[in-house]
């Protein structure tokens, strides 16, 4: 298949080497413009602006939107207001995480939802399997529309800017001031024919945060506006790669990696038991989860030195106790400055802030298996560490 | 950039060949695909080398990228400087980014592509 082209396609191709620009989840995206790491720091210290245009967003509208929505979804829709935003998951009838989304409710009988892209046919197709099976759902009286689609009047797609300088960029721009915004909030705002949304919402661990919800057709314009007004601001265009070394650093989890994938991680493993509202009367998979809520295993957020010279970590190497034993493995990990910053899943009982953990590097090619290193390592297995650190807090603010 | 005097392989190294030594590293391409360069494992002197032998691993934060031998023969000198600066990589490929230094058994290049070539399968992929 083809890679898809976001509607800010063009504006890639003038700022990224082609080579910068890759296929992920059906989409070309750049990977960074200048840097991964000189991406990481603007949104640490000024702001970055992201294509996120290639997500998914849904419209579920009707009398039945809201209690649909509240049995696909494991946290409490019913709760919500117009203007406020709910984290939560979708799962299938075993329990298992089809996706982590976002819905917002633009009214009592109008709600928007946000998947990954690369769950997007995934979630679409979960949704017509749930609608059209009666045990399943009884009320009906809802329709779905795809708001990537641009012949809506209210399509919207979504660019984040992210990071200390974006509530000023964001007064600049629309005049608006955006800065007691409280999280998973949302409001609408308009310069000249440019109609957004924005929503104190992101996926980098910034305390300064906002996504920009705008029709498709307007989206390049938007994305010159803010890059013009973030300019003497210091705020870049920021690739995926940064995406991802931000939310790492940050301890957000990624759906296939911290989420589901091949350890079939839980919410509750992940640190997001609060987003399965067990209480709830319904909700679909709930029978299946609510019978082990409790593991052996969780993520757990870890440091080491980073830098020059130091053989950067990567998914499934080994994490080690203090006495060489392994205890789990490394699911993402990304530098951050010096530091390197791991997510992983590992036995419970070392899951506290301060303990000293070590990295067995798995083999990374044919020459490190001949020199006797093991390409997949297990748990309970004694290793020597090639690297020392410390777990640090499941989540850290910027 | 793509430097008239050298040869390439498919997978992206440079060689200059000076007598019966081979200077190997790897091309601009390559140190592009990869991003910021924070880790090299070189090689061992004297290592024997078979052509395609692994002689280095290159990694940056996203990616990793295994650097074969385009000769056979034997590592005779290893560009030190790297471990503690593989960024020279990304600033200066072709001259202080270089790796290593191969004495090679075999003088044949037939399997190794000219820079016209190269530019040739550089649009290919």
């Amino acid at each position: 298949m083809t890679a898809k082209k976001t509607v800010l396609f063009d504006k890639h191709t003038a700022l990224a080497a082609k080579a910068q620009i890759v296929p992920f989840a059906g989409w070309l995206m750049p990977l960074w413009y200048k840097s991964i790491s000189e991406e990481h720091r603007a949104v640490r210290t000024t702001a970055g602006l992201f294509d996120c245009t290639h997500m998914a967003f849904l419209k579920i509208a009707g009398k039945d939107a809201m209690s649909f929505l509240n049995i696909l979804i494991t946290n409490d829709v019913s709760k919500l207001k117009p203007g406020k935003a709910i984290y939560g998951y979708i799962l299938n009838t075993a329990g298992d995480i089809i996706d982590d989304v976002i819905v917002y409710c633009m009214d009592h009988d109008n709600f928007m939802m946000v998947a990954n892209a690369s769950n997007e046919q995934k979630v679409k197709d979960w949704i017509e399997t749930v609608r059209t099976q009666k045990d399943l759902v009884t009320e009906k009286e809802f329709e779905i529309f795809d708001l990537k689609n641009s012949t809506l009047s209210d399509a919207r797609v979504d660019l984040a800017l992210q990071g200390p300088a974006s509530a000023q960029c964001l007064q600049n721009i629309f005049g608006v001031d955006v800065r007691g915004m409280k999280s998973l909030s949302f409001i609408t705002a308009k310069k000249n024919d440019l109609d957004v949304i924005i929503t104190s919402t992101g996926y980098t661990g910034a305390k300064v945060s906002y996504e920009l919800f705008i029709h498709p057709n307007k989206a390049p314009q938007l994305w010159d506006t803010i890059l013009e007004a973030g300019k003497p601001l210091g705020i870049i265009p920021c690739g995926l790669g940064c995406r991802d070394s931000l939310r790492i650093e940050a301890g957000l989890p990624l759906y296939g990696h911290e989420l589901a994938g091949d350890f079939n991680i839980s919410p509750f493993q992940a640190g997001y038991g609060w987003a399965v509202k067990l209480q709830k009367e319904n909700f679909i998979g709930k029978s299946a989860i609510e019978k082990e809520i409790d593991f052996d295993t969780e993520i757990a957020r870890l440091k080491f030195e980073g830098g020059k010279g130091v053989r950067p970590i990567r998914q499934l190497d080994g994490i080690l106790n203090e006495e060489g034993i392994c205890i789990g493995h490394v699911l993402s990990c990304a530098a951050a400055g010096d530091k390197q910053i791991a997510l992983a899943l590992i036995k419970k009982e070392y899951n506290s802030a301060g303990k000293t953990v070590g990295i067995y590097y798995a083999a990374r090619n044919a020459g490190h298996v001949q020199q006797g290193r093991k390409e997949k390592v297990n748990i309970g297995e004694k290793l020597a560490p090639d690297i020392k650190g410390q777990v640090v807090e499941r989540f850290e603010k910027f | 950039m793509v430097p008239e005097n050298l040869l390439y392989t498919k997978d992206h190294e440079w060689t200059q060949i000076q007598g019966d030594v081979a200077i190997i590293g790897i091309d601009d391409y390559a140190q592009h695909s990869l991003g910021e360069i924070t880790f090299i494992e070189l090689p061992a002197v004297k290592k024997k080398l078979n052509v395609h032998d692994t002689i280095a691993a290159v990694e940056s934060s996203k990616a990793a990228s295994d650097v074969y031998s385009p000769f056979a023969g034997e590592i005779i000198e290893v560009n030190e400087e790297l471990s503690s600066r593989p960024e020279l990589i990304n600033q200066d490929c072709y001259k202080s980014g270089w790796i290593c230094k191969i004495k090679i058994s075999n003088p044949d290049t037939r399997h190794l592509m000219n820079s016209a070539q190269y530019e040739e399968y550089l649009k290919t992929i």
